[in-house]
């Protein structure tokens, strides 16, 4: 009974490792066996090392380029928010009682906050990993440059003619020939 | 002689059966029918649902629609539930992540309908006329059909070290006291902490389309606020200076998609703006009521 058992078992094992070697011979070739050795030997201690490492790292996921630079948006954005702001009293005040200065006060605030406005889209969309490195630089240059033509544009008809509220008043003021006839 | 009476017990209890059911007739037809009413009204409700399919092993293959009809009749109400059906009954290869069915692990976050919300927690649209659209949620690599990779979503979320740092690491040994907060600091964090991070609202928001490598996204800027207001919390200072520059925080223009879509009916557009005045000096972190380490004394 027992010779038999063991006998059985025998056969069981030989042909388990038959299937086993039938299976895996043809499949590792020498290279792939040398392959695993030293993915073994590099990856294992790499994997311990990755655990035991702290995982405290640095909080910002910008471009390394600008946390070198220590760049801060944080005064820009409370400038920002100031002329939007500022935008509500300055608006008004330069239509209700029309002067140079209100004038001069309404193209710069106007200007500088279409130029944020615009500018933040020019960072949003022209990026460097879609558009390439040169654009991104074209776009902003030009950007400054319209904006500084605008707000040279505005000072000269506000020195010159008018006035900027006085000239958007008139705009406003101009009737078709139809309103005339009747 | 076990089987032969197993089977005696079987066949008195289908006699019994059959007899109740002869009762049943011959007590009149209107109960029948009664019966038979809500199985004739049953005609089956057919649902079309339109899923994204990619399966990256299938090479140069585009991804493409595919169209499921479901009988909404044989259908639990949620969107997950087709989802499993469809998979259980007509196509096991079609892959999605989910894992609580009651919204609370954030796993079956996807776009239905338009909309990023959770396949758990969305009801089916019993208009049976329109078909519902199932995308992966927006502009995340996809890693097959309704799985996004989340890999850099996780990544930034690591990043803002979400766990409470405390100055004095040595003189307050872990685990020894409690740390005290009182319930006015304590119900800052409400609606903070409930955030189960499914990347619904980052997903949402265009800004973390056009920036996501940079722009850190509505729900890891939510979870840094709540770590930063956090009254037991003091590394407010570097958690802060580490948010600062131009992308991390401020590519956020106030679209506020991420408070529309939040499957949790949370505000993350909110705690961005709550960081902004922090940054800006226009707010600061108040101090904590009561005594934090107290107890560690």
């Amino acid at each position: 009974m027992t010779l038999s058992l063991l006998l059985r078992s025998a056969v069981r094992c030989n042909a388990a490792n038959l299937v086993k070697s039938a299976r895996i011979t043809p499949l590792k070739s020498y290279s792939t066996l040398v392959a695993n050795v030293q993915r073994k030997a590099v990856v294992q201690p790499l994997a311990v090392a990755k655990i035991a490492a702290p995982i405290v790292r640095e909080i910002s996921v910008s471009a390394p380029r600008m946390a070198a630079a220590g760049s801060s948006h944080t005064l820009l954005w409370t400038v920002e928010r100031i002329v939007s702001a500022g935008l509500l009293a300055v608006i008004p005040a330069a239509f209700i009682a029309p002067s140079q200065v209100l004038d001069a006060l309404l193209a710069i605030s106007v200007v500088i906050h279409t130029h944020w406005g615009v500018e933040a889209m020019v960072v949003d969309y022209m990026r460097p990993s879609v558009v390439g490195n040169v654009l991104p630089k074209v776009a902003h240059i030009a950007l400054i440059i319209i904006s500084v033509a605008a707000l040279g544009g505005l000072f000269y008809f506000i020195q010159n003619d008018v006035g900027l509220a006085n000239g958007i008043k008139r705009f406003w003021a101009i009737k078709g020939k139809d309103a005339q006839k009747s | 002689m076990l089987a032969t009476e197993a089977r005696q017990i079987l066949s008195r209890v289908g006699s019994l059966v059959a007899r109740n059911q002869l009762r049943a007739i011959s007590n009149g037809t209107a109960q029948l029918e009664q019966q038979a009413q809500p199985k004739e009204a049953q005609e089956p409700q057919i649902k079309k649902f339109e899923i994204y399919r990619w399966n990256p092993d299938n090479a140069g293959e585009k991804p493409y629609m595919q169209t499921y009809e479901v009988d909404l009749r044989e259908c639990g109400p949620m969107v997950l539930d087709a989802l499993i059906k469809i998979k259980n009954e007509m196509d096991p290869t079609l892959t999605f992540r989910r894992s609580c069915r009651e919204g609370i692990c954030g796993s079956c976050a996807m776009n239905i309908g338009g909309t990023n919300t959770l396949a758990c927690i969305s009801k089916i649209d019993i208009n049976t006329s329109k078909s519902l659209k199932v995308y992966p949620l927006p502009h995340m690599y996809v890693v097959r059909d309704l799985v996004p990779d989340m890999n850099n979503f996780y990544e930034q979320y690591r990043n803002i070290q979400p766990w409470l740092q405390r100055k004095n690491e040595a003189g307050e040994k872990k685990g020894k006291a409690q740390y005290l907060q009182s319930v006015e600091d304590r119900s800052k964090l409400d609606g903070l902490y409930e955030c189960i991070l499914c990347a619904c609202c980052s997903t949402s928001c265009p800004s973390y389309w056009w920036n996501a490598e940079k722009y850190l996204g509505p729900a890891v800027l939510m979870q840094a606020y709540r770590w930063i207001i956090d009254s037991r919390d003091e590394n407010s200072a570097e958690r802060l200076s580490k948010l600062k520059d131009p992308f991390s925080v401020y590519r956020c223009h106030t679209i506020m998609n991420c408070t529309r879509t939040c499957p949790k009916g949370l505000n993350p557009g909110r705690a961005i703006a709550e960081i902004k005045k922090l940054l800006s000096g226009l707010a600061s972190k108040p101090a904590p009521k009561l005594e934090t380490a107290a107890l560690h004394k």
